[in-house]
């Protein structure tokens, strides 16, 4: 084989092309899923997120009144409703599904969702969101540390400040997750950062009305909670303690160019507060 | 085939999504006229669509008994046929970012068609899964198709394309009306295809919003608007 | 008896090219190890909230997985458009090699069929969900570390009214030989059959 024939156009791969081509084929050979399932999942993670606060709470008062395992079975065989409810009503009421011999009672994740939006405790919806924070925290380690062995050429964490650090988020990090970087990145170079996604992926198909009044606004906002734990998860990894680091989520209004309309009204934002470290 | 009206109907009879595309122009009143038509309201269209649920299942009774017996031999295969509901590329610049498949689509893989990779829902054939109920009800009005999924969600399609009625003239000598030809076989497959990718859509934009409930009316703007989108392109 | 097994493998390898085909072609993809450690972080969240009650996280996953299934089970249908299987040798192919191949890319091997072929088991070789995973030594009796896919499969089956019950009987992180999931046939729901199929 002539090696002319190898090189690109006219000019041959520069050691640093050559490491970025071996870094794409690389991730093209690693083992992928269906982005699908992982969206499912993670939207998933919040309506469960009201169930286990149910659960716990319910847990909680049984054990103060009495046995606890023999309360825990009566609530899973859900005395006095054991009526098999019509599959018809699923949106009306829970639905008892058979499991390999115990009856669970399992609510379906729109009730969910509303009995979160309209929580009117505060503990227990402060509960939550700390809940859902906290598996975004440990995914952010996670996918740090799984970036960092990925040998990217494009990154060299020894050399990394804050600013270079907020930019492997916006860029590496949201890419492996939502496939597309973060649309804009601000900061005022003393530790504030505002980190801003017009489509952010994992609400775009959410149904609110056109104006999106603000109810509706904080029905979405717990789905925010686990990037904002993420974040928070992969400056940890980076030696930015979570007491240093204050992560906060807004919507905002997309720019006025004609972008495409389909998609969630309101963009996010991410602001990000690092309390910066004395060198 | 321009589709006038959109219906989706849950496994249980409930009207789940009703849209009218076309405008109806109120007709002048002639005196030899008959009565303007008056639209539907809301209540009717609940109506219609439990009657409609119904009226799908007497008719899978009513099938005679000598096709039922033969059943294996029908082939219940719809082909693919392309550009159904999809955007034609090219020469249409229009206002841009309005239909969908523009070059005004942000990001990798932009998301035209939601989670359906490629240039469209599918490609290949498939066997309908409405067997013995209603397919098509033709009228010298308009024609309705009905698509019916495993999960007994059916999409009902009217459009203001007429079956036409010809005499066919047999080799027996003897004209004999034939209105089921290869033209309706064709409709029915086009309309099949459209149902299908709505049906993706409702799969893309319905059933991945954690707000719908099961069952219930759909209240997503964004497949509403896909929805119509996929019917403009369909229209014209 | 010949004839019938050769058309089952026509099928059957046709769903297997439609599976890969709609993988290639048609499923936007990420890598699994940022799968494997999102569902890695839920497990371990729960953990920590139920305070090492296995069963309670057991059922939990599986709710989970249940309420994902039932909608998944749409996007699957619309994505194919497979046909009603006639039977669970049938429904056993397609979901081996079609529905776990489009979400997972993993195609489980399909095993120990009871008697009267209602129910049989999925051995399931690199489970993209326990990637990298070890499990403490107290949880290792009791948990079923991937007891979301038997909700997502009884979700989905459910929907197709196929009453079915899924339960997992071995693990690979609990030591056993290997990952083994059972799935029965309780009842079909005859009276939820869409009318006009079939």
């Amino acid at each position: 084989m002539d090696p002319g024939r190898n090189y690109q156009a006219n000019h041959p791969l520069t050691e640093q092309e050559k490491k970025q081509q071996q870094f794409r084929l690389f991730q093209e050979s690693l083992p992928k899923v269906s982005q699908l399932a992982f969206q499912m999942l993670l939207n998933e993670i919040v309506p469960q997120a009201m169930a286990v606060e149910n659960e716990l709470n319910d847990l909680n008062s049984l054990e103060q009144t009495g046995d606890r395992t023999s309360a825990v079975e009566g609530e899973r065989k859900g005395e006095g409703e054991a009526e098999n409810i019509p599959i018809n009503d699923l949106s009306l009421q829970e639905k008892e599904v058979s499991s390999y011999n115990t009856n669970l009672k399992i609510q379906p994740s729109h009730k969910l969702i509303m009995e979160l939006a309209e929580l009117e405790d505060e503990e227990k919806y402060n509960n939550i969101l700390k809940r859902l924070r906290n598996i975004g925290f440990e995914m952010g380690k996670k996918m740090c540390e799984m970036l960092v062995f990925s040998n990217n050429p494009n990154l060299h964490f020894k050399e990394m400040d804050l600013l270079l650090i907020m930019k492997f988020i916006c860029r590496d990090v949201w890419k492996q997750l939502y496939e597309k970087p973060i649309d804009n990145l601000k900061t005022n170079h003393r530790g504030t950062f505002y980190l801003i996604d017009y489509n952010y992926k994992p609400i775009q198909a959410f149904s609110l009305s056109e104006e999106a009044p603000a109810k509706e606004l904080k029905m979405v906002e717990p789905f925010l909670e686990i990037p904002l734990g993420l974040i928070k998860g992969v400056l940890a990894s980076l030696g930015y303690s979570p007491e240093e680091v204050i992560c906060i989520s807004s919507f905002v209004d997309k720019p006025a160019d004609d972008r495409p309309k389909y998609g969630f009204p309101k963009g996010v934002s991410f602001h990000v507060q690092v309390n910066m470290k004395p060198k | 085939m321009a589709i006038e009206s959109l219906l989706i109907i849950n496994k249980s009879g409930g009207l789940l999504y009703q849209r009218n595309f076309i405008d109806k122009p109120p007709q002048s009143q002639a005196p030899n006229q008959p009565e303007p038509q008056q639209q539907l309201n809301s209540n009717d269209y609940l109506i219609l669509a439990s009657t409609l649920h119904g009226v799908f299942a007497i008719a899978s009774q009513l099938t005679p008994k000598a096709l039922q017996l033969s059943q294996n031999d029908i082939d219940y295969t719809i082909p693919y046929i392309p550009n159904v509901g999809m955007p034609t590329n090219g020469g249409r610049t229009g206002n841009g970012s309005t239909v969908g498949g523009g070059s005004g689509s942000s990001g990798p893989g932009s998301n035209k068609l939601g989670s359906f990779k490629g240039d469209d829902f599918f490609k290949d054939s498939f066997v309908s899964w409405n067997k013995s109920g209603l397919r098509q009800l033709c009228t010298d009005q308009f024609t309705m198709f009905i698509y019916q999924t495993m999960t007994g969600l059916k999409f009902v399609a009217i459009s203001t394309t007429v079956m036409p009625q010809q005499k066919v003239a047999t080799p027996s000598g003897t004209d004999k009306l034939d209105r089921y030809g290869n033209s309706s076989n064709l409709a029915i497959q086009i309309a099949d295809n459209f149902l299908r990718k709505v049906y993706c859509l409702y799969s893309d934009y319905v059933m991945k919003d954690p707000f719908y409930s099961m069952e219930m009316p759909i209240k997503s703007d964004l497949f509403d608007k896909k929805v119509r989108a996929m019917i403009k392109n369909m229209n014209e | 008896m010949s004839r019938s097994r050769s058309s089952t493998t026509t099928q059957s390898r046709s769903l297997k090219v439609t599976g890969e085909e709609i993988w290639k072609n048609k499923t936007e993809k990420i890598n699994t190890e940022l799968f494997a450690l999102t569902y890695g972080a839920l497990v371990a969240q729960l953990f920590e909230d139920y305070d090492n009650d296995y069963s309670l996280i057991n059922e939990r996953l599986f709710s989970m997985g249940y309420n994902i299934g039932v909608r998944l089970i749409e996007d699957f249908l619309a994505r194919t458009a497979l046909p009603r299987c006639e039977d669970m040798v049938r429904t056993s192919e397609v979901i081996s090699k079609c529905a776990f191949k489009i979400f997972l890319n993993i195609t489980p091997h399909v095993t120990n069929w009871s008697n009267n072929k209602d129910s049989f088991s999925l051995i399931i070789e690199d489970n993209p969900l326990s990637e990298f995973v070890e499990l403490p030594m107290n949880a290792k009796k009791q948990i079923w570390y991937s007891n979301v896919l038997c909700g997502v499969l009884k979700g989905a089956l459910e929907m197709v009214q196929l009453d079915c019950d899924v339960w997992f009987v071995a693990d690979i992180l609990k030591g056993d030989p290997q990952t083994e999931l059972k799935i029965k046939l309780n009842k079909i729901l005859k009276d939820e059959i869409p009318i006009g199929d079939d």
